[in-house]
């Protein structure tokens, strides 16, 4: 008789979380084959208009990278609060707050200078995220209360104050009875770089580097490390956990209320349920096939744009944009159980 | 050999490109106390994780009692009676004793628990009830439900692994009788794996040597094999070395006053403890673990601030200031938690190797990866250390090489004062010995150092000053030329003449 046993690897492949990426990747293009054979559909068809649509033209790949902003930018704020071992289940939340804190400054401020405005507005967008996290962030610290709950709950607040808000004080009264709030004003829209694709993308880049340099280059990723890997280690090096972790979830959620800024100013322009669909969540997906890798959130990120934009366009030819959000999910469930034989290896063991 | 009930023949192990094990063999003869002497990193620990099933090896083979084993595994293990006690130990500590020694489906004393229990507490001298959470347990009495955990899940094999590193001298004594009835009335084989040559000698019967991965001994008669020649074995080299006690010293550098502590669960851990360092000066604190050393140290080093007393560190006045504050004055504490403490688990070599001083290859908010990595490369060579990739985490290095890391981070900025706990608890002797001398130069070089040890034979060789904890309490502070064994042991244990 036979009998397996599991034991850690050592050493681990650097490229490990790449290779887990594909293998995850080729596993939900297959499985996503096989549902459109079911389906009758032939595969190679389908994913060739999927790419096709988008990829493959400047509209088309425009429409795929502003779809990446928001879930690139989550995603790099759900990795740098992982710095320190802790998970942001609440960056969908966020995205609404930053846009509802966006719409609130923007209701109650005027600036000329367009630039400037935007500036501003963006920012708002990002402090919004920040207080957004900032009752788990504080109940972390000083009670020790499980973030993963208290981020996810507040997910269900925001998105019932967002609702609160379009049907009542903000509602805008020529929405023909759709709940949403009033329309910003053109002067604030974020320009296009080329085609259709924001300038909001541009912004992402730059936030990209922001993250990478943080987590990897900066000394308070560094501290952010050492707090992560041990509670006990970073007393003795005089590092503050706690206030480590704070200024992480504050960063963090800033990220993903950014993103929620961005959408506002590019796509939707008013606050309604639209900020967001579920991008907060897809972003841990993202985050997490990367092992929390900024430049490979960048990637994967816009990967699942273009993903996104190829499930909705394929519903033309009577085919369900849930493909896409399949492939997207399989992709993680792939990746994780890649990268977990990668850390570990299957020892079968004879028995007699 | 007779008639082995174990052996191991031609077994090797690599771990990455590491040879752990190359062609070992090993026997074990039913009844007897074997020796297994080795440094730290000589393969000792990989050679038992093999006979008890954990890891397998690459070649080589197994026969116990005869039979041919083609791949052992854990469960295997014990059931042909391997049975092991790791460094760490491996109890549920909100468990009762008595849970602990039943959890095992192998364990054999489920209906005559009591009986069982009573007779190997009598053999342990453990006087304890068998309901008692293992939390609320010694050190010294978790080692011994830890053997007595073999005994009851049928283990004809045992494996202790440095089962005396925790232990005092006097629990040390008594584990050796327990080890010896165990193997005279039970017939237990029992396997000893140690680096100390005094219990080598006074627990064994017969001797086998590693180094680097081999056997370099098999099958010594414990009665006829001389110090001098286990050395040789073990090292390759004999050193002797005394160093003398002629140091100049200085001015005061550490100076804690009239310090008291009471933590968490109430109880007063440290009363009105003074002491004072000079420059160029060794106080050693001897004490049985868990008499307020590790309080005292954490006062002394800023990570425990809510305690009474004062703390000054070169003429400034550091009460209530935390960690950072130490450091700018220059320092340094070698815990003695190393990895978990010293050192972050899951985190690279790189960053680990930073700790201490990460600010000064920082420019503003940047940290420059050069500047760690050439400090790195500065401790690696000036301190030998093995460290295949130093972007792996920490846990790909050996317990000596570990070690080696934080002191050598610790020491390279040539410390003002230096607080070491328990730097040498389970190094190799040529580790023990290059410590010792890292200790000495820092004196030399002026540094005050506070030496936390349970190892008299440490103390006395380093210290020019001997303070010994009892209770939270100094209940004796001499000069080390007047100072015996006896008196401080005797202190050690509480006993006031």
């Amino acid at each position: 008789m036979n009998k397996f046993i599991l034991s850690k690897k050592l050493y681990r492949n650097e490229l490990a979380t790449f290779y887990s990426f594909l293998i995850g990747f080729l596993i939900a293009i297959i499985v996503g084959s096989i549902i459109l054979l079911i389906q009758s559909k032939n595969p190679f068809d389908v994913f060739s208009l999927m790419l096709k649509l988008s990829i493959g033209s400047v509209n088309s790949l425009s429409n795929s990278l502003n779809k990446a902003i928001p879930l690139i930018l989550a995603g790099l704020g759900i990795a740098i609060i992982n710095s320190v071992k802790l998970w942001n289940i609440g960056a969908e939340g966020q995205i609404f707050f930053g846009a509802i804190a966006l719409n609130f400054v923007y209701i109650n401020t005027s600036i000329e200078n367009s630039y400037l405005y935007i500036f501003l507005l963006l920012a708002s967008g990002f402090i919004g995220g920040s207080v957004c996290i900032l009752l788990p962030a504080l109940s972390k610290v000083l009670f020790g209360v499980n973030e993963i709950i208290t981020t996810l709950l507040t997910n269900y607040i925001v998105f019932g104050l967002t609702i609160y808000l379009i049907n009542g004080v903000w509602k805008d009264p020529n929405s023909l009875n759709f709940p949403a709030a009033a329309y910003v004003s053109e002067s604030v829209y974020l320009p296009t770089v080329f085609g259709k694709l924001s300038s909001g993308f541009l912004i992402c880049i730059l936030f990209t580097l922001i993250a990478y340099y943080i987590k990897d280059k900066s000394v308070f990723g560094y501290e952010m490390r050492i707090a992560g890997g041990s509670a006990l280690t970073a007393i003795y090096a005089g590092i503050s956990a706690k206030q480590k972790a704070f200024i992480a979830m504050l960063i963090g959620g800033g990220f993903a209320g950014l993103a929620g800024a961005i959408e506002l100013l590019s796509q939707t322009h008013r606050v309604s349920t639209g900020i967001s669909q579920g991008f907060g969540y897809t972003a841990i997906i993202v985050a997490a096939i990367t092992g929390m890798r900024p430049l490979g959130i960048f990637l994967v990120g816009s990967l699942f744009g273009a993903l996104a934009i190829g499930g909705s366009v394929i519903q033309t030819i009577g085919v369900s944009s849930y493909i896409s959000e399949i492939i997207q999910a399989t992709t993680l469930f792939g990746a994780l159980i890649a990268q977990f034989f990668f850390s570990y290896e299957i020892k079968r063991v004879e028995d007699d | 050999m007779k008639n082995p009930i174990l052996e191991a023949k031609g077994i090797s192990k690599s771990f990455g490109n590491i040879k752990a094990l190359d062609d070992v063999d090993f026997f074990l003869e039913k009844g007897i106390i074997h020796g297994l002497l080795g440094e730290n990193g000589a393969g000792k620990s990989s050679l038992m994780n093999i006979l008890s099933g954990i890891y397998l090896p690459e070649k080589g083979t197994l026969t116990i009692n005869g039979k041919l084993i083609k791949r052992l595994n854990p469960d295997l293990a014990s059931s042909y009676g391997i049975g092991m006690v790791h460094q760490e130990f491996r109890l549920i500590d909100s468990f009762s004793i008595k849970d602990n020694l039943t959890l095992s489906k192998s364990n054999i004393y489920q209906n005559d628990f009591n009986e069982a229990f009573s007779k190997y507490s009598d053999i342990f001298a453990l006087n304890l009830n068998s309901m008692t959470p293992v939390s609320e347990l010694s050190v010294g009495e978790k080692q011994k439900v830890e053997i007595m955990k073999l005994i009851f899940n049928n283990s004809s094999i045992m494996l202790l692994d440095e089962p005396t590193a925790v232990l005092t001298p006097q629990e040390t004594v008594q584990l050796k009788v327990s080890l010896e009835t165990l193997s005279q009335e039970d017939e237990k084989t029992i396997v000893l794996i140690t680096h100390k040559l005094k219990e080598i000698k006074d627990f064994t019967e017969t001797i086998y040597v590693m180094k680097n991965g081999k056997m370099v001994a098999k099958d010594l008669d414990t009665k006829t094999v001389s110090d001098t020649q286990l050395i040789e074995l073990m090292m390759g080299e004999v050193k002797t070395s005394k160093f003398d006690k002629n140091n100049f010293k200085g001015e005061t550098k550490l100076e804690a006053v009239d310090i008291s502590f009471t933590n968490e669960q109430n109880i007063k851990t440290l009363q009105n403890v003074s002491l004072e360092i000079k420059s160029g000066e060794v106080l050693g604190v001897a004490g049985v673990s868990g008499n307020g050393q590790v309080e005292l140290a954490n006062i002394i080093c800023g990570i425990i601030k809510d305690f009474e007393g004062r703390v000054i560190v070169k003429t400034k006045d550091v009460t209530g200031k935390g960690v950072k504050s130490r450091k700018k004055l220059n320092l340094s504490y070698i815990p003695e938690n190393r990895l978990g403490v010293g050192l972050a688990p899951g985190v690279s070599v790189l960053d680990n190797s930073a700790i201490k001083e990460y600010f000064q290859a920082s420019f503003g908010p940047h940290l420059s990866k050069n500047v760690l990595l050439n400090s790195l490369n500065d401790l690696i060579n000036k301190f030998s250390i093995k460290a295949p990739d130093v972007k792996a985490e920490i846990s790909t290095l050996s317990g000596g090489n570990m070690q080696k890391l934080l002191m050598g981070r610790e020491l390279i900025s040539n410390p003002d004062v230096i607080i070491a706990a328990q730097p040498t608890r389970g190094l190799d002797v040529s580790a023990v010995d290059s410590i010792h001398n890292l200790i000495i130069d820092q004196r030399d070089k002026g540094s005050a150092i506070l030496l936390i040890s349970e190892d008299l034979d440490e103390l006395f060789k380093l210290s020019d000053r001997l303070i010994v904890m009892y209770e939270g309490k100094v209940v004796i502070e001499i000069e080390t030329e007047l100072a015996t064994v006896e008196n401080i042991g005797l202190a050690m244990a509480g006993i006031n003449e």
